[in-house]
């Protein structure tokens, strides 16, 4: 029991030294979320990564009861795919798993495949970075210096007919306001592409892609 | 009867009508042409790759990584170092992964180091594998497999030497290191047909004896000992990859992007072309607006010479008039004349397209690699010809509507 804190110490005392030896960071776009959708048979997954901003408006630790109750129903509605990314119905999709979370740039090593619990709460995924003291304190660090965090989620859908996918519905910039693009990627047998999908036209058209 | 007078009055002035059709033939041909080169060079890069699902290489941008590693445009700012290559090569999720390391040259052609695994990984045109036409892939340290246009350049056959040059455009030669051909690929229509293949150990080889960029005099390390020589590159210039399952290319993506050791970049080829389309689609829209600014002034053209044969033909109005036609005949008889001359022109314009790309194919295949195919015309281009032949009849509107007022008057009155 002694031993596993300290193995979380080192980790997190060995990152940053490290973050001075090779210093990167990602690119951030307030506005602008990616999003990364694979075809494969009749298996869908998506990842979604959107700056803080667009979802809930502000990108520093949630602390009032008012913001962190925003952010819990961020997650909530982040957890929930299809009705952020409306697939045609007569594809039949359902969702095998879903996790949504927040997350700021330096941490998501540490947090990655945490998240693949069958639909995730959204408590687990949201307290690790706001009641772990340690973890906290790096976020505050965080937002002093860039203040700069990411809502993360990854969702594995399964199809009875993914070729009857004829368009995607951004019902996405409904439910987040200050959203206003998401830059698509898609992977399918026929190869990968890309699309700008905009607040404007939240339709994106797959037809011909599969 | 009118459209015997218009065919009659056309073949009367045969020589300006000629020259007006010709005028917008070529202004059809350069119109149509300019959207097959546009829409053949979109194909044949698309062509170029297919079933790799990843290209890792230095940090740089996704489409100058995808331009020097797999159309050979440009130069890597950076390495790949072998210690990544093989680091990500470990990875669960890579199905596959193939090194390329560009650098030196044979004549005016890039020499490609890579492993066996490259013929049966690399494919081009929705899924096709490249085959040797003759000889066979290679086997031995010194084996290079060449490119179509690499054998029919430079004439070379199965078993001729070849002495790759240190560097591109440059005269230090690794010319104590020779190689040999063992196999010509067929023609592919991708830059692999103007390269040239050897192993990704060969490229060590030849550079065992240099140091800091040039040879180390007097010191040649004789063939047989190269072979038996523990041969691994420092780094490559780029690498190929395939994944388990196309679900877990983007999480294989991001992890290569985020690798703390080394500054890679890994890019999904599809998406990087496109990006690319998105550069050139400026040049692209700038194109079209010129060769289409070249046929309205062809047209333009056309209304002039049907303005001044106005003048010529002032009697004939007259006495079409006096014989009891109509002015509407007379419109109708001039814009008849400017639809057969633009319709003439788009058939000849059609025509010198492809008698152009019959004679431009070969020719713009070996000086850009680009691959024009011959089809027969599509629906697009025939919207277009449709296009040119309605905007000349409109364009013909504005003397025939001048005839139409003046034609009576005109004629009978006796200008001094």
């Amino acid at each position: 029991m002694k031993i596993l804190p300290l193995i979380a110490l080192t980790t997190f005392t060995a990152t940053p030294v490290f973050a001075e030896e090779t210093r990167q960071l990602d690119a951030h776009e307030h506005g602008v979320g990616q999003l990364n959708i694979a075809f494969d048979g009749q298996q869908i997954a998506m990842e979604l990564h959107v700056p803080g901003a667009d979802i809930v408006g502000f990108e520093y630790v949630a602390e009032s009861a008012q913001d962190r109750a925003a952010v819990d129903i961020a997650v909530a509605t982040l957890a929930k795919p299809l009705k952020l990314f409306a697939l045609t119905d007569a594809a039949g999709c359902s969702v095998v798993q879903a996790a949504a979370g927040l997350e700021s740039e330096e941490e998501h090593d540490e947090h990655e495949g945490e998240h693949g619990e069958e639909h995730a709460d959204k408590e687990h995924a949201h307290e690790e970075h706001a009641e772990e003291g340690h973890a906290k304190e790096e976020h505050e660090d965080h937002a002093n210096e860039a203040g700069h965090t990411e809502f993360h989620a990854e969702y594995l859908l399964t199809c009875a007919d993914p070729s009857a996918i004829a368009d995607i519905n951004f019902s996405y910039f409904k439910s987040f306001l200050n959203a206003l693009e998401v830059e698509v990627q898609i992977i399918t047998a026929t190869g990968a592409t890309s699309f700008e999908v905009e607040r404007d036209s939240p339709i994106l058209d797959l037809r011909g892609m599969f | 009867m009118i459209p015997r007078l218009a065919f009659a009055s056309l073949i009367a002035r045969a020589l300006t009508v000629g020259m007006t059709i010709l005028a917008i033939a070529l202004s059809v041909a350069l119109f149509l042409g300019v959207e097959k080169i546009r829409t053949g060079a979109k194909a044949s890069f698309a062509d170029t790759i297919s079933g790799t699902d990843l290209i890792v290489g230095a940090r740089s941008g996704s489409v100058q990584l995808l331009l020097y590693s797999i159309f050979r445009i440009g130069n890597a700012t950076n390495n790949l170092t072998w210690e990544s290559y093989q680091d990500i090569a470990k990875r669960p999720d890579v199905d596959w992964i193939v090194p390329i390391s560009l650098g030196d040259s044979h004549r005016q052609f890039r020499v490609m180091g890579t492993t066996p695994a490259f013929f049966e990984r690399y494919k081009y045109r929705s899924g096709q594998s490249l085959v040797v036409n003759d000889g066979a892939i290679i086997d031995d340290l010194f084996d290079a497999v060449i490119g179509a246009d690499v054998a029919a350049t430079l004439g070379y056959i199965v078993g001729d030497p070849i002495v790759v040059a240190h560097g591109l455009a440059s005269f230090t030669e690794h010319d104590d290191q020779p190689f040999r051909v063992s196999g010509i690929l067929e023609k592919t229509g991708t830059p692999v047909d103007r390269t040239v293949i050897v192993g990704l150990r060969a490229i060590e080889a030849i550079h065992v004896d240099w140091q800091g960029g040039g040879q180390i005099q007097g010191q040649s390390t004789p063939a047989d000992a190269l072979r038996r020589m523990e041969l691994e590159p420092q780094a490559v210039t780029a690498a190929l990859l395939g994944v388990k399952g196309r679900l877990k290319v983007f999480g294989l993506q991001r992890s290569i992007n985020e690798y703390a050791q080394e500054p890679l970049l890994a890019i999904l080829p599809g998406v990087a072309l496109q990006e690319l389309w998105q550069i050139v689609g400026i040049a692209e829209t700038a194109l079209i607006g010129v060769s289409a600014m070249v046929v309205i002034t062809a047209l333009i053209g056309m209304m002039a010479t049907i303005f001044s044969s106005l003048n010529e033909r002032r009697r004939e109005m007259a006495i079409f008039r006096a014989m009891g036609a109509r002015p509407r005949v007379i419109v109708g008889l001039l814009v008849l004349e400017a639809i057969v001359m633009a319709t003439l022109g788009a058939l000849l314009g059609l025509g010198l397209l492809y008698v152009g790309l019959t004679i431009g194919q070969p020719l713009i295949d070996s000086a850009f690699g680009l691959w024009l195919p011959i089809e027969p015309p599509t629906l697009r281009e025939f919207w277009v010809l449709l296009g040119v032949v309605a905007a000349g009849a409109i364009v013909s509107m504005v003397p025939a509507l001048r005839a139409y007022r003046m034609s009576l008057a005109d004629g009978m009155v006796v200008r001094i």
